[in-house]
């Protein structure tokens, strides 16, 4: 459905991707978790083309990407076919809710205004952000502002939804909204690719889970395996220092 | 002996010099168009770090920026030609010189004039736009001069919208030099009348008087269309009524 083949990208001299391969099928929701640094989110923005690796080729459904170049003749393709959600939302903010909704569908995928009205407000319907569908970004909370983007990249039906740390800029009562539809999203079947840091979540949404370790993708397998039972050194090394946060201070 | 300050004169003035408003106005408009469309392209060759281009655009922008408008316009409105008869001379073509109104030169160096400072403003107004919004669109399958169509020339365009104001003011101020390249608008006008009345004090008030006033329409006219593009305090929600009707097809 989605491979990735031989994807290195370096900032100077830090390689943060190293001759990574990576196979996605179908109704997968790919968790990737990892330390600060180690690419997660580069992966996510050389998978669309936001940032040019040095190689690279992605195949998604009949296409074949050959991301190195600086304009891929199918760059759009690859783009249509990928949604985005980003860290910080990146809602246009000169417009409402509903034409945040709307744009890809109506100067991408040339859908006439009408039409699309329609798509986007039963888009925002389904991240329960319907009644806002009048107010523009600066109106709207983080949490929303993130269902709002949500909304935004299920609107183009793309075949893989890339999440890039959803909820990391959120206040923490927020998390839990936007959580609960990217949970609902993952039930209908979508194949997803999340980069996130709550745990739980990517434990309990995802069906496969990766650990990425300066470039390398560490382990690999369903969720209890990775989280249970992890057999590389260094994500041992992680989830101990996690499980130290989550101890109390002290016992009495 | 007559008055030394004849007020009434300054006002008496005024319907004759505003004939040629018109003039000013459509010179003064044009010109702008022209700074805007030119002074885009050059901020996106700026932005976008165009080898070679880049470098021609700077020394473009220095060159316009360091010599005088007056000096512009006599350059544009006698080099123009002389460029054409160049080209008619070695090119045998007869291509007619004398038909170009100075109007067109006046124009061109205006707005290139503005051109080169407004380069500056619109592409500091377009680098002021929230680099996620870009790579969002971008993200979504839209290319560059969609993206820069429908997203970031409408936010530039409320940052720069103040300074742009200025930007028409001087261009209209400008325009009262477009007499060296022999377009009559309102200050030769000006001119014509003292030239007739000997009264040039009284015309010169009256053209302050009228400038000054274009000014301050315009002032007003730049806060008027801030406040509508602006985004609104309060957005009411909507109602489930409604949107179900946005869903559902009615029939």
């Amino acid at each position: 459905m989605i491979k990735i083949e031989h994807l290195s990208k370096k900032y100077h001299d830090n390689v943060v991707l190293d001759d990574m391969n990576l196979e996605i099928h179908k109704g997968d929701v790919v968790g990737v978790i990892g330390p600060s640094g180690t690419g997660k989110s580069t992966l996510l923005r050389c998978i669309n083309h936001l940032e040019i690796p040095e190689q690279g080729v992605v195949y998604i459904g009949e296409e074949r990407v050959e991301l190195a170049q600086k304009k891929p003749k199918n760059l759009l393709d690859l783009r249509k076919n990928t949604g985005m959600v980003f860290q910080k939302f990146n809602l246009f903010e000169k417009k409402t809710a509903l034409e945040n909704v709307m744009e890809g569908l109506v100067t991408v995928k040339k859908i006439k205004k009408d039409e699309a009205r329609k798509i986007a407000m039963q888009e925002l319907v389904n991240v329960g952000m319907a009644q806002w569908a009048n107010h523009y970004p600066k109106h709207l909370s983080g949490g929303q502002q993130q269902r709002v983007a949500l909304a935004r990249a299920l609107a183009m039906k793309p075949q893989v939804l890339l999440l890039d740390e959803p909820t990391s800029a959120l206040d923490p009562e927020l998390v839990g909204e936007v959580l609960d539809v990217i949970k609902r999203v993952a039930e209908k079947g979508y194949t997803m690719i999340l980069v996130s840091h709550e745990m739980n979540f990517v434990r309990h949404v995802s069906n496969r889970v990766i650990f990425l370790d300066k470039g390398h993708i560490v382990e690999d397998g369903t969720p209890k395996e990775v989280f249970d039972n992890p057999k590389n050194e260094r994500t041992i090394e992680f989830f101990r220092k996690m499980n130290l946060m989550n101890e109390p201070d002290y016992v009495i | 002996m007559g008055k030394l300050f004849d007020v009434s004169l300054v006002f008496s003035s005024i319907p004759e010099l505003l004939e040629k408003l018109p003039i000013t106005l459509e010179l003064a408009l044009l010109a702008m168009v022209l700074a805007l469309v030119i002074g885009l392209i050059m901020a996106i060759i700026k932005m976008k770090n165009i080898k070679v281009l880049t470098q021609i655009v700077n020394i473009i922008i220095s060159m316009l920026r360091g010599t005088p408008v007056i000096v512009q316009l006599y350059v544009a409105f006698f080099g123009i030609p002389m460029i054409f008869t160049a080209i008619n001379n070695s090119w045998g073509t007869d291509l007619a010189v004398a038909d170009i109104p100075g109007f067109v030169y006046a124009m061109i160096a205006l707005g290139l004039n503005q051109a080169a400072f407004m380069a500056e403003i619109i592409r500091s107004a377009l680098q002021s736009v929230n680099s996620g919004q870009i790579e969002a669109a971008s993200a979504l399958g839209m290319t560059y001069g969609q993206a820069l169509r429908r997203i970031i020339i409408p936010e530039a365009f409320e940052v720069a919208l103040p300074t742009l104001g200025n930007s028409l003011i001087s261009i209209i101020k400008g325009t009262s030099l477009a007499f060296t390249c022999a377009v009559v608008e309102i200050t030769a006008q000006g001119k014509i009348i003292g030239g007739r009345t000997y009264r040039y004090f009284e015309v010169y008030v009256s053209l302050a008087i009228i400038y000054w006033v274009i000014t301050i329409i315009i002032e007003q006219l730049i806060k008027f269309i801030e406040k509508r593009i602006r985004i609104p305090e309060q957005v009411a929600m909507v109602s489930p009524a409604r949107i179900k009707e946005c869903i559902y097809d009615k029939d």
